[in-house]
Formats: structure tokens, C-alpha cells, sequence
């Protein structure tokens, strides 16, 4: 009997060293907390509001500096000195797209949900757990004047503002002048007149030994994407019109294909061997080193090009930029942020924290900081930019001159036919299917949805 | 022992694991049987619909082509892998010179993040930098015709089998515990017979691991049937649908589609494939009978 | 014979060496290789796969510690992943070893459901698990945590140990209830101490599933209390700007203790192979 008991003991005892190695864990949990903790109590007794926001925008996000600014510049003002902000950091837009479905689909939205793209807008829309913006913007006209038509409507869902836009997208060529004048090539003042003028520069940069142009399949063919959107988009108005619209489901049209075949030849032809399978690091680094010739992209790049750990000293003022041929720039407005709290009080300083945001004084630091583009057409920028970042005022003055603009297929077609374009485009490049075979699966993945 | 108490203690003895078991997978196990059935996405609450998401998956060739790129997964791992973990471990149970160190650095890239693994590979195998162009140079071949291991279709399928099927670590560890456990004395006994270190193993390991080695083919068909973060990282299931297996391929709808119904729905899939192997492998390495309590 | 065994022995010997000399190679290469990539330049990485570093300095040290909060998140993940391992080695230990031994009724059931769960796909259980969460308070804490890495951890286990304490002979125990041992004194006296190389090996094969876990711990926390390691090497994962000299100047700071940790788990389970005979 006595050493039964024992034996039950040491059981016991067993589980409960278990329970307890639990509960401590459970316990120091809660010990490294008080900080937030004692912030959200302090907010429910005091005057303070706790607005929960969800930041993708750190680590080595281009623009975590800029944001990290901007949420502590915030509680300096008058609006947000009462405002406390309590932060889930999820870095990459990828983990924090698969955290905000989650939460969208649960019912448990952030605060202040800042948007990763992804169609998220529409999603959040439907849902109906994101706040309708559009009395703020109709109780405050000179902010709403702020944005243009395009970028609020990009923003819409079934009448109703549900995102405050913040910046612009844009992208345009960045091109190696000192390639160039190897090939004995002149660059064009704003763009390539046409297509064909481009591919014979192409093709004399290949006689000289140069690669022409940076291409990518990884992380969803960002650089072959905006070559595509480009080709697409400059083909006559039906072909911008394409490029323009949200959503398409029919890839099949002529100017598609064509398109598309002009993108197979450029991937087997005018760029690396690597563009296939390959990422946007590996290619902007063969850019910075000299070894290709024009790659396209967006302002949020120009802080690389001047930074020495990722290009030779000196590469700065070796780069130029233009449009893409026949005039072309992608612009598109960006998936705005949104608000998801529900109490009146805590709407009320988010949408605070948005005009904060969206505020002439921040679009510029934006531009600064991170080479947000900023969505207000009318902000003056300060000729001590001409100086400091000669190339990010060169951006700001070659906009104006865009005949062709349209939109890139990260922001307007659905995400799988983006996945579509990113996976097939290596067999594409191999040949092992063709142009109008490429349409058909990027037009089938559009109806599954 | 009275037959009473042998249950008290089988019910004390399974009921932790059940309880645990019960919070964590009980509702999910569930939700994902019922909700294949609705029409379910990010922002709506499911609606049962019938069979609807299982005939669209079935009407899907990159659902096939997972499915099958999944078994030819299954089969490489469950033969070449777990044998590879064997020999290794009947290797080291010699304690040949240097063991010490191979086992260790044998568990090694079972540590490192996938994350870093998929960057790794991604950067070691790029056809303009990476290890190929050495070996091209050495062999006198044209560098601009590298093969692109991750990139071209042909290739992808056995790279990204490669990033894993030689780190058969986890099997050896299990295989040397086992080995571990067999009596002394039957080896003893065998060599005093004048049996030779290969005959010791032909004869007594190797029918002592059969127990294991199904314990092992199990897991090691398990793990594939949901093999993800390589395969993401590399290739993420291209290029086209070379390395589409079930789990990418269920990720994709979730992400991409935002389409839960007909995710959870390739989910049933893939855990009755996954039982279905459980339940072939447990019958062809038939466990050895329990031992009846008197 | 004899002789014959000889050279057969002397000609395998040397493939042997070579064989085991190939998988240290790829072993302990990608680890060498992301040691070295940790010290070079986000060029040097990106252009070339094979060249030594430029220098040795430790700047992507310094930037992997201001990137992420790499320490807080080792010492989550130690704890964590700590207290995972021993709940699934304590829980298996009792579960496989009466399922070993003994017929009862529901225990098809039993391995029906352990084996089902071991193919659940993590995106669809996800979501009722969040809401559980929620609900029991446990999320973003690490007894979350601990709870589904012990759950997930089981199947696995338990297909080990079951299988390793049927090796184990029955005629020990036997003999201990001749004499009048209870089960529980059987148990803990007879059967442990000898399944103790499986029970080691079970605690490695957790520890190794649990350490690169990434998916739950996005999804059930919030918070720098509960966040593991894997979620702090994303942070050198940003649009537009990886810095991979940082992630693999994190992966050597986190992955060299754990392969200490290693060493030493491992000694026990070579231990038994020296140990002697399990008397039968």
C-alpha cells in the first residue's frame, strides 16, 4: 500500500512539475508585459486612446525609418498627444497579408490597418469591419481635395471610401549612362520615341557585350512585370485601357499576346541567364555592378543607388533615368490605409493619425525618407531636393511628361493570375508553352474567381 | 493486475495526450471536414454547398499534378531517404573513426531556418554566380549554357527534392536509439558462431529495425504529404506546376484565391491520402503483436 | 571465409569513408557557407555565391541586432520550444507505452485521430484556433504556444515510442509483477530508465519541429512576449530590401547554441549504444 501511494505521488508530483513548467511559462508571459499592459489600463481609466495598429513597415523595410517617424511625430501634435499606440510588428507584407485575413475573417481588425495591397481594400470592404471613410472626407473638403479622383476611387468599394490613400506608385527606367556611352549609345532625353527604336538600342548593347535589361520570375516577376504592363499599356488605347482596368479576366486579346511574346523574347534574349527562377535582389545587385544596362523600377530605389554597402562608389551619378518606350509610365494609386477600429472615439483619432499621414508636410518626408510619391498633385517641392537628390528630382520632373500611363498587375489583376504570370513565365522563357497558351492560364486563373 | 485497474491506468496513462489533443485539433478537425463543404471565403461565413469545391479541385490539373507530384515525393522519401538514414546508421553504430563528429554535423541542417535554407540554395545554384560556373570552367563547357536548376521545369522538380533527401539526420538518430535497444547477447552470441561484422547486420540488425524502419517510412510519407517551406522559398510549386505538390497548392487557394471552402476541401484531400499511406505502410510492416496482458 | 570477410571489410572501408566524408561535407557546408555570407556586403552576397568575404568586420551582427529583436526572440524560443519538448516527452512516454502494451477499445481510434492530425494543414486549422484562442486567453501568450508545439509534436512521438517500447522485452516487467509491482512502480522504475535513448530521441525529433515553426507563431501572438526566432529572421526580409547578410548573421548567432544543445543530447543517445545489453 505505502509504496503505491508513492508511486501516485511521484505521478502526481510529475504532472505537476509539468503544470507548473507551464504555468511559469505562462508567468513569465505575462511578467515581460506590463508595459503594454499597463499602458491599455491606463487608457481605460485616463483620458488616453490606445489605437492598435499593425506595422509591416520594419526591419529592413524600405520605408520603417519613415513610419517610425511618423507614428512617435504624431503623438507631438495636438490631435495625437492623447493618443497611445500599441504595436504588432509583422515584417514582410507577405506574413502580415496572411495575419490581416486572418483577422479580417475573425472579426478582430487592428486600429489603424495599414494596407499591404493584395486586394486587401476590397476584402476588408466586404466584410464590413473596416469603418466607411467617406463623411470624414465629405466633413473635410480641403482634405479631400488633397487626392485626386483616381486615387479615392481606387479606393472605393460599392460607393464608399475605405482607404486613405498615401503615396503613388510609379516606375519608369533606370538606365547605366556609362553602358551606354560604352555601345556608343545615346540615351533619349525622356524615352524611346517607340518600341523599336528601344529593341535596336537593345540589340547594340548586345553587340558591345552588354546585357540590356533586368528581368526577374521570383517574388512574383516584379521586373518582367513591368516590362509586360509596359508593353501592354503603350499599345494603342485599347491596350492602355487594358492596363488601366481592375481586375481583367480575358488575357486573350491581341494586344495581350503580343505583349506577351515580345516578354518571351526579351527573357531569352536581352537579360541575364539568372532572370529565370531569379529575385529582385540578385538583379538590382547585377544592375549596381555594372553588368546590365536598364532595369525598371520605382523612386523607393534611388536610396540603393546611392548606398555604397549595395553599389560601387560613384554608381550614383552614373544613372539616368527615362520613361519606358513610346512615353510610357506605370502609375498607379495605392491600396490606402484603413480603419478598423469601432468605437466612435478611437475612429476619430485614427482617421486623425490618416490626415496626419496624408498631410503636405509628411508626403514630402515620405518622399525624402522613403521615395513615397506623394498622392497630392499640388505639393511644392523644395529646390534643396534638386541638390541633395538630384535623381529623386529628376523623377519628379520626367512625371509630367508621360503621354501613355497605366497600372502594373501587382495592383490591378487578381492574385492568383499574378502568381499565374510569376510561375509561368519560366516555361514561357523555355519555350515549353507559347504566347497564347501563357494568356489562356492567366485567363483561366482570373475565372476562378 | 485485476483487468479494473489495467483500464484505470491505460485511461490516467492516454488522457493527458487526448486532452491536449481534444484543444488543439478537436474543433479544427471539424471545421475543416464541414466547411469543405460551403462556400467559404475571407469575408463571408461559410454556407454549406455540397460537393461543389470537391468538383472543382477534381476538374483542376494543377490539383492532379499535385497530387501526383505529392506521391512521387512520398515514394523517394520513403525508400532512398530512409534507407540513406539506415546505412548511416548502421555505420556509425561501429563507431568508425571520426563518428562523433558525423553524427553531430549530420543533424546540422535540420537547425538551420528553412528561410535561410531556401536563400541558400536560391543563391548556390544561381546559373551566373553560383557553384555550376566553376565546375562549367573546369570542364571547359560554354558558361552562358549553365543549367538553371531552380528555374527551368525539367530541372526544378529533382533540385528542390535535393535541397532535402540527403539530410536524412532525423532517421538516423531514430534508427541508432533503436539499434541501441537490441540485446547484446544476440551478438555476442553470433560472433562467438564466427559471424562477420556484415552477417551481424544482414542477419540480426536489419530484421531487428523492421519495426522502426516502418515507423520511420510512415513519418518520412507523412512529412511529404506536407512538405511546404522549401518548396515555397525556391520555387514557390513552379515553374508551371514542376514542384506543385497538395500543401502549395492548398496555400495558394488560401492565399490567392481567398478561397477557404475549397482549401479545406484540398485539405480533406490530403489528410485521407495521408491516412490512406498510414494505414498501406502499417499493413505492409505489420506491427508486432502486442503482447496480451494476463 | 575468414580471409575472404578481410578484404571484403578492406574494400569496403574505403567507400565507407568516403560515403561519410561526403555527408559531413553537405552538412556542415551550408552552415560554413551562411557563416561566411554573414560577414559579407549585400554586393559580395548577391553577386557572387562562392568568394570569401571582403572583410571580416561585424557589421551585419550589429544590424541583425538592430534590425529584430534577435535575444528577447532566442530566449522566447528556448523557453517555448523548451517546455514543448518536455511536455510531448512526458505525455508520449505515458500515452505510447500503454498503447505499446495493451488492446483497449478505443485504441484504434486513438491512432486513427494521432495519425489524421499529423496531415492537418496548417492554414485550415488556423483559424478555429484563433477563435479557441481568443476565447481560453491564450493567445499571444507562450502557453499558446507551448500547447499546440506539444500538440503538433505528439503524432510523431508517438510513432517513435510506440514503436521503441515494443522492442523492449515484456519478460522484465513480468517478472516485476511477479513480485508484486504495481503498474505504476513497473513504469517508473522498470520502463523508463530503459526507454530513456527513446525518450531522448523523441526530445530531439520536438525540439527539431518546433524550432523552425513560423506559420503559428504569426498567427497566434501579437507581441514581442511569445514571438519565436523564425519570426524574427523575417525581419531582414523587407520589399525591396533583404538584407540576407543580416538573416545570416542570425541564423550563426541562433543556430550555434542549438547545435550545442545538440551535442549534448546526442551523448545520451550514444550513450546506450556503449550502455551494454537491455537484459531480456
Amino acid at each position: 500500500m505505502k509504496r503505491k501511494m508513492i508511486c501516485s505521488m511521484l505521478v502526481m508530483s510529475m504532472t505537476a512539475a509539468l503544470a507548473a513548467g507551464c504555468g511559469s511559462g505562462a508567468d513569465t508571459g505575462g511578467a515581460a508585459e506590463p508595459s503594454q499592459e499597463t499602458a491599455e489600463s491606463a487608457a481605460d481609466s485616463g483620458d488616453k486612446v490606445v489605437l492598435d495598429v499593425i506595422n509591416y513597415h520594419v526591419g529592413t523595410d524600405y520605408a520603417a525609418e519613415y513610419y517610425e517617424y511618423l507614428f512617435s511625430a504624431f503623438q507631438e501634435t495636438e490631435e495625437g498627444k492623447n493618443v497611445e499606440f500599441h504595436f504588432e510588428e509583422i515584417p514582410t507584407t507577405d506574413a502580415f497579408n496572411q495575419k490581416i485575413k486572418l483577422l479580417i475573417s475573425s472579426g478582430d481588425l487592428p486600429d489603424i490597418v495599414l494596407n499591404g495591397g493584395n486586394n486587401i481594400t476590397a476584402m476588408a470592404a466586404e466584410s464590413g469591419k473596416v469603418a466607411d471613410l467617406t463623411p470624414y472626407f465629405d466633413a473635410d473638403p480641403e482634405w479631400k481635395s488633397t487626392f485626386d479622383e483616381a486615387s479615392l476611387a481606387f479606393n472605393t468599394v460599392d460607393g464608399k471610401i475605405y482607404g486613405v490613400p498615401v503615396s503613388k506608385e510609379i516606375s519608369y527606367i533606370y538606365y547605366n549612362k556609362t553602358l551606354f556611352e560604352e555601345a556608343g549609345l545615346e540615351a533619349p532625353e525622356t524615352a524611346y520615341e517607340t518600341w523599336e527604336d528601344f529593341f535596336a538600342a537593345c540589340d547594340t548593347l548586345l553587340e558591345h557585350g552588354i546585357t540590356p535589361v533586368s528581368m526577374d520570375t521570383g517574388d512574383l516577376g516584379w521586373l518582367s512585370n513591368l516590362w509586360y504592363s509596359a508593353l501592354i499599356g503603350t499599345e494603342g488605347e485599347t491596350g492602355n485601357e487594358f492596363m488601366n482596368t481592375m481586375y481583367p479576366t480575358d488575357y486573350n486579346t491581341p494586344e495581350v499576346e503580343a505583349a506577351t511574346e515580345t516578354l518571351q523574347t526579351m527573357l531569352s534574349t536581352y537579360t541575364t541567364a539568372d532572370a529565370i527562377g531569379g529575385k529582385y535582389d540578385t538583379m538590382a545587385t547585377h544592375f549596381f555592378n555594372g553588368e546590365v544596362a536598364m532595369l525598371p523600377n520605382g523612386p523607393w530605389m534611388i536610396p540603393d543607388i546611392g548606398n555604397t554597402e549595395k553599389a560601387p562608389e560613384g554608381f550614383y551619378d552614373q544613372v539616368g533615368i527615362m520613361l519606358l518606350p513610346e512615353y510610357g509610365m506605370e502609375m498607379v494609386p495605392t491600396p490606402g490605409d484603413m480603419v478598423g477600429a469601432t468605437e466612435p472615439e478611437k475612429i476619430e483619432a485614427a482617421v486623425a493619425f490618416l490626415k496626419f499621414e496624408t498631410s503636405a508636410e509628411n508626403q514630402l518626408k515620405g518622399l525624402e525618407m522613403a521615395g513615397l510619391q506623394p498622392v497630392a498633385a499640388e505639393i511644392d517641392i523644395p529646390a534643396s531636393l534638386t541638390e541633395s537628390d538630384p535623381l529623386m528630382a529628376d523623377v519628379l520632373e520626367i512625371q509630367s511628361k508621360a503621354r501613355w500611363t497605366y497600372g502594373q498587375n501587382q495592383a490591378y489583376w487578381y492574385q492568383n493570375v499574378i502568381d499565374t504570370f510569376s510561375v509561368q513565365l519560366p516555361e514561357l522563357a523555355y519555350g515549353n508553352i507559347d504566347a497564347q497558351q501563357f494568356c489562356t492560364l492567366l485567363s483561366e486563373a482570373a475565372q476562378k474567381n | 493486475m485485476s483487468n479494473k485497474n489495467k483500464k484505470k491506468w491505460i485511461v490516467l496513462f492516454t488522457l493527458p495526450c487526448v486532452a491536449l489533443f481534444c484543444l488543439v485539433y478537436a474543433a479544427p478537425i471539424l471545421m475543416v471536414l464541414y466547411t469543405s463543404f460551403c462556400e467559404y471565403t475571407v469575408s463571408t461565413s461559410p454556407v454549406l454547398k455540397g460537393l461543389q469545391n470537391f468538383a472543382e479541385i477534381f476538374r483542376d490539373t494543377d490539383f492532379r499534378v499535385s497530387v501526383v507530384n505529392t506521391l512521387k515525393w512520398v515514394l523517394i522519401q520513403s525508400t532512398f531517404h530512409v534507407t540513406l538514414g539506415l546505412v548511416m546508421a548502421l555505420i556509425l553504430r561501429r563507431k568508425p573513426k571520426g563518428w562523433k563528429i558525423v553524427r553531430t554535423a549530420y543533424m546540422i541542417p535540420n537547425i538551420i531556418p528553412t528561410a535561410a535554407t531556401g536563400v541558400m540554395f536560391t543563391l548556390l545554384l544561381n546559373p551566373t554566380f553560383g557553384v555550376l560556373k566553376p565546375v562549367y570552367e573546369a570542364l571547359g563547357l560554354d558558361t552562358r549554357y549553365i543549367v538553371n536548376l531552380f528555374g527551368n521545369s525539367r530541372y526544378a522538380f529533382w533540385t528542390v527534392t535535393a535541397t532535402w533527401v540527403f539530410y536524412a539526420g532525423f532517421n538516423t538518430i531514430i534508427f541508432l536509439a533503436e539499434m541501441g535497444a537490441v540485446d547484446k547477447e544476440i551478438y555476442e552470441a553470433a560472433v562467438v558462431d564466427g559471424a562477420t561484422p556484415w552477417q551481424l547486420d544482414r542477419y540480426i540488425t536489419i530484421p531487428m529495425m523492421k519495426n522502426i524502419f516502418g515507423t520511420c517510412v510512415t513519418l518520412a510519407s507523412v512529412a511529404m504529404v506536407s512538405q511546404f517551406d522549401i518548396i515555397y522559398m525556391t520555387t514557390k510549386g513552379g515553374p508551371g506546376n514542376a514542384t506543385l505538390n497538395l500543401p502549395t497548392y492548398l496555400y495558394k487557394i488560401v492565399t490567392l484565391e481567398n478561397n477557404y471552402g475549397k482549401a479545406n476541401a484540398v485539405g480533406v484531400v490530403q489528410i485521407a491520402l495521408g491516412l490512406t499511406l498510414v494505414i498501406l505502410i502499417q499493413r505492409l510492416f505489420r506491427q508486432k503483436r502486442e503482447r496480451k496482458e494476463g | 571465409m575468414r580471409t575472404d570477410s578481410k578484404f571484403v571489410r578492406r574494400v569496403l572501408g574505403a567507400p565507407k569513408y568516403l560515403f561519410l566524408l561526403f555527408f559531413v561535407l553537405i552538412s556542415v557546408g551550408p552552415m560554413v557557407w551562411a557563416f561566411l555570407s554573414s560577414f559579407k556586403t549585400y554586393a559580395e552576397i548577391n553577386s557572387s555565391a562562392l568568394s570569401l568575404p571582403g572583410s571580416f568586420n561585424l557589421k551585419n551582427y550589429a544590424d541583425a541586432f538592430r534590425y529584430a529583436p534577435i535575444g528577447k526572440y532566442f530566449l522566447n524560443s528556448i523557453e517555448i520550444v523548451g517546455l514543448s519538448v518536455a511536455v510531448t516527452v512526458c505525455f508520449v512516454a505515458m500515452c505510447a507505452y500503454v498503447t505499446a502494451r495493451f488492446r483497449f477499445a478505443l485504441k484504434p481510434l486513438l491512432i486513427l485521430l494521432i495519425s489524421a492530425s499529423l496531415m492537418l494543414p496548417a492554414q485550415a486549422i488556423s483559424q478555429p484556433l484563433f477563435a479557441i484562442f481568443k476565447e481560453l486567453h491564450l493567445y499571444d501568450t507562450k502557453l499558446g504556444l507551448i500547447i499546440v508545439y506539444s500538440a503538433m509534436g505528439i503524432p510523431m512521438s508517438f510513432f517513435v515510442m510506440t514503436s521503441y517500447y515494443q522492442t523492449i522485452s515484456t519478460a522484465l516487467e513480468e517478472s516485476a509483477y511477479i513480485d508484486g509491482a504495481t503498474f505504476l512502480q513497473t513504469f517508473v522504475y522498470i520502463i523508463l530508465p530503459l526507454a530513456k535513448p527513446g525518450l531522448v530521441t523523441i526530445a530531439m525529433l520536438q525540439f527539431i519541429n518546433t524550432w523552425n515553426e513560423f506559420y503559428f507563431a504569426l498567427m497566434l501572438t501579437s507581441g514581442d512576449t511569445a514571438r519565436t526566432v523564425p519570426i524574427a529572421l523575417n525581419y531582414y526580409m523587407g520589399t525591396f530590401a533583404n538584407n540576407y547578410s543580416a538573416l545570416f548573421a542570425a541564423v550563426v548567432v541562433t543556430v550555434l547554441p542549438t547545435i550545442l544543445v545538440f551535442i549534448l543530447l546526442q551523448r545520451q543517445v550514444m550513450e546506450s549504444l556503449t550502455a551494454g545489453a537491455v537484459k531480456g
